[in-house]
């Protein structure tokens, strides 16, 4: 049988908001994945190290707190350094236009608004695990 | 109304709904079958004298007039007439000396009260220099570290100049309070010059926005602790500010937030009787902060409404005797619908949601900058946020009656439906225990997670409309040009602190922190400890550190969810 789809979505930094990864996090696991939620709190390394014990497909983080310049580069170098750079990392919540192409550049897959529709997360996440 | 007055003014509607009504439907139906609120109350097409009759409304008991029980129509009888609400200004970013400008330009275009707005490692007890604090110094607020940042902050802003003087404060508001209290010395003033108020309400953090500190009960007696040092020493600060609003942006809905802040309060209100304080004594110090984005009417019969509500809680249910336990002071925050593209439009939704709480009669207002649901409000934009308010309260008539709703079918119909509403959401926290009981069974969190997914359900359906977003949409490029907090500030502040602790007398700080681990483990108010501290330099950092020493760190359980299992 083929194993299920598994994905992490992560809090990181001190940033407090947790309705948009609860919300999509509950879109995911409605369209048939399994989802791992880390709560509040994590540190780029805590969340590397779950994405990596917990075998996931695809990490998802959220990020209200303006640290994300500092945090999301900061994951995929741990990935890099955990040679873990396979699994897919994209990001949602306050992020101004003009830091997506430097962070898409840097190696983070994809970046949603607010006012994403949670059925275009969904579509997202599922082409980059069946990308893989 | 008489008997035979209503019978002739239901025949008068039926002949209105034939004739009139029904021909009108036909040849041009509604545009939709319901319209109904965030709330779930149904909008009626019409409302009339009919409608106060089935919900048994009595003008005396259930309105009155305004500064008498039960405080509908407003807690003074002369209301906006005397003096308008207290124009806030919520501001911070980067480090206290790029923020005292902004501070001193919002003072001088007439922002009546200072907001703090401090970064996220202040929020949680972190100084500047610690490892979880990387990235995020300066970034949703100013960071303060010491008492010597408040000085930097408040640089040529005497305390006294200003309505009120505020930070959120909420996991260590003995510190909060103790940081306004020795710049005050600082600035040669007493407490009793000036005001300080703080959010300082805990329990909604493990709910609703993650700043939590220590374990829920040490917490609450922290809270407590500076809600009752003022009843003794400043009776005129406001050390509690019930906070609906969180809840409800988190999705609870605005009548659940309302019912379960004001739960949270009773807690607060209940560990301090048990600790000896009569409720006269402390009911007065509380105000809320209440939020309803999602419809204008809702929002001014949600103030209406909760007013009455406190009234009776406070009179029936904590046995308070003075009319000042019973009269609610409500803060609002103008802000909620702003969307990324076309920012400038916010300002007409920010307006029309500081009309509605204005509408409502509340006493403290601040709106949001336009800007800022793309990051660090711009300094025009801050203005902005100010010179609205203003129009509102010295142009076009808007604040000459009390209460100039009141009276009408649609406004007396909801302002009761919603008081029902709340009553019952109180009764069934009060029936699990109270507040700690809902946050540990998880009743709070899973009315706000059904909340936050049954509105993104509205909105991925397309019917929670933002225009220029989801309805007439031309723009398709978010809007860049950011405001940048400079990188290099984190490092600056990190090197101020440690200045600070090169130039105080560690001694002196090794001996108060000692005083408030002490105070701590016993049963006395922690407010006189930590203002020694405080006056000695000693950081944020380090009295939060005493005190997870002494209380330990919040756990929040892992949440995991997956088709078929929600955890």
């Amino acid at each position: 049988m083929k194993r299920k789809r598994r994905v992490l979505i992560g809090k990181v930094g001190l940033d407090g908001h947790e309705v948009g990864a609860r919300v999509v996090a509950k879109a995911l696991a409605d369209a048939g994945m399994e989802v791992i939620y880390t709560g509040l709190r994590q540190t780029p390394e805590m969340i590397a190290r779950t994405a990596i014990e917990e075998g996931v497909d695809l990490i998802g983080i959220s990020i209200l707190s303006g640290s994300h310049m500092t945090l999301l580069p900061e994951i995929l170098k741990i990935l890099n350094r955990y040679k873990a750079d396979d699994i897919p990392l994209i990001a949602g919540g306050i992020i101004p236009a003009d830091d997506i192409p430097v962070l898409k550049q840097l190696g983070v897959k994809e970046i949603f608004p607010p006012d994403t529709p949670t059925a275009e997360i969904v579509d997202v996440v599922e082409k980059l695990i069946a990308s893989r | 109304m008489s008997d035979r007055k209503s019978k002739a003014l239901e025949q008068h509607q039926k002949d209105w709904e034939e004739e009139c009504l029904g021909p009108s439907l036909a040849s041009k139906p509604e545009r939709k079958d319901r319209f109904v609120t965030d709330i779930g109350l149904e909008t009626a097409r019409v409302y009339t004298p009919l409608d106060l009759e089935q919900i048994g409304f009595d003008y005396g008991e259930n309105v009155g007039f305004p500064g008498a029980y039960p405080f509908t129509r407003g807690i003074t009888p002369t209301m906006y007439r005397a003096e308008p609400w207290v124009i806030r200004a919520y501001s911070g970013f980067g480090d206290p000396v790029t923020c005292n400008e902004r501070y001193k330009r919002l003072v001088e275009c007439g922002a009546d009260e200072i907001v703090m707005a401090i970064d996220l490692p202040t929020q949680v007890g972190y100084d500047s220099d610690h490892l979880m604090a990387r990235g995020e110094v300066g970034k949703v607020g100013v960071a303060i570290d010491t008492l010597r940042d408040m000085e930097i902050l408040f640089e040529g802003i005497p305390l006294n100049k200003l309505k009120r003087v505020s930070m959120l404060g909420n996991s260590f508001s003995p510190i909060a309070l103790s940081l306004f209290i020795a710049l005050g010395e600082k600035q040669g003033l007493s407490p009793s010059d000036f005001v300080v108020d703080l959010q300082n309400d805990i329990l909604k953090e493990y709910i609703a926005r993650g700043t939590y500190i220590f374990p829920i009960r040490p917490s609450v007696r922290v809270t407590a602790d500076t809600i009752g040092y003022c009843a003794k020493h400043a009776r005129h600060w406001y050390p509690s500010t019930l906070c609906a609003n969180h809840i409800n942006a988190a999705g609870a809905g605005s009548t659940k937030a309302a019912a379960f802040a004001l739960s949270n309060g009773l807690c607060y209100m209940r560990h301090l009787l048990e600790r000896g304080y009569a409720i006269d004594e402390i009911a007065p110090l509380f105000s809320m902060f209440l939020d309803e984005r999602a419809d204008f009417f809702v929002a001014i019969c949600h103030c209406r409404a909760m007013r009455r509500v406190w009234a009776k809680v406070m009179k029936e249910r904590m046995g308070a005797r003075d009319p000042a336990s019973m009269t609610l002071k409500i803060t609002a925050y103008s802000h909620g619908r702003e969307t990324m593209l076309e920012p400038e439009n916010n300002i007409v939704r920010i307006t029309l949601a500081a009309l509605a709480y204005v509408l409502g009669g509340v006493q403290f207002l601040y709106n949001a900058s336009y800007d800022e649901v793309l990051g660090t409000p711009k300094g025009e934009a801050a203005k902005i946020a100010v010179r609205t308010q203003q129009i509102l309260a010295h142009e076009m008539g808007i604040t000459h009656t009390v209460d100039p709703l009141g009276g009408s079918y649609f406004i007396e119909t909801l302002t009761s439906q919603i008081e029902k509403q709340i009553l019952q959401e109180i009764d069934k926290v009060e029936g699990m225990g109270g507040a700690i009981a809902a946050i540990e069974n998880g009743y709070y969190l899973s009315a706000i997670t059904e909340g936050a997914i049954r509105r993104q359900r509205e909105f991925d359906r397309g019917e929670r409309v933002a225009v220029g977003v989801t309805k007439f949409r031309t723009e398709t490029q978010m809007p860049s040009g950011a405001f940048r907090i400079d990188p290099a500030m984190e490092q600056k502040q990190v090197e101020r602190l440690a200045q600070v602790r090169k130039e105080r007398n560690g001694e002196k700080v090794r001996k108060t922190l000692e005083e408030v681990r002490e105070v701590a483990q016993g049963e006395g108010n922690l407010v006189p400890p930590v203002l020694e501290a405080v006056r000695a330099y000693a950081s944020i950092g380090e009295i939060c550190d005493v005190l997870r020493q002494v209380y330990g760190e919040y756990q929040a359980k892992e949440y995991i969810s997956s088709a078929g299992h929600k955890g």
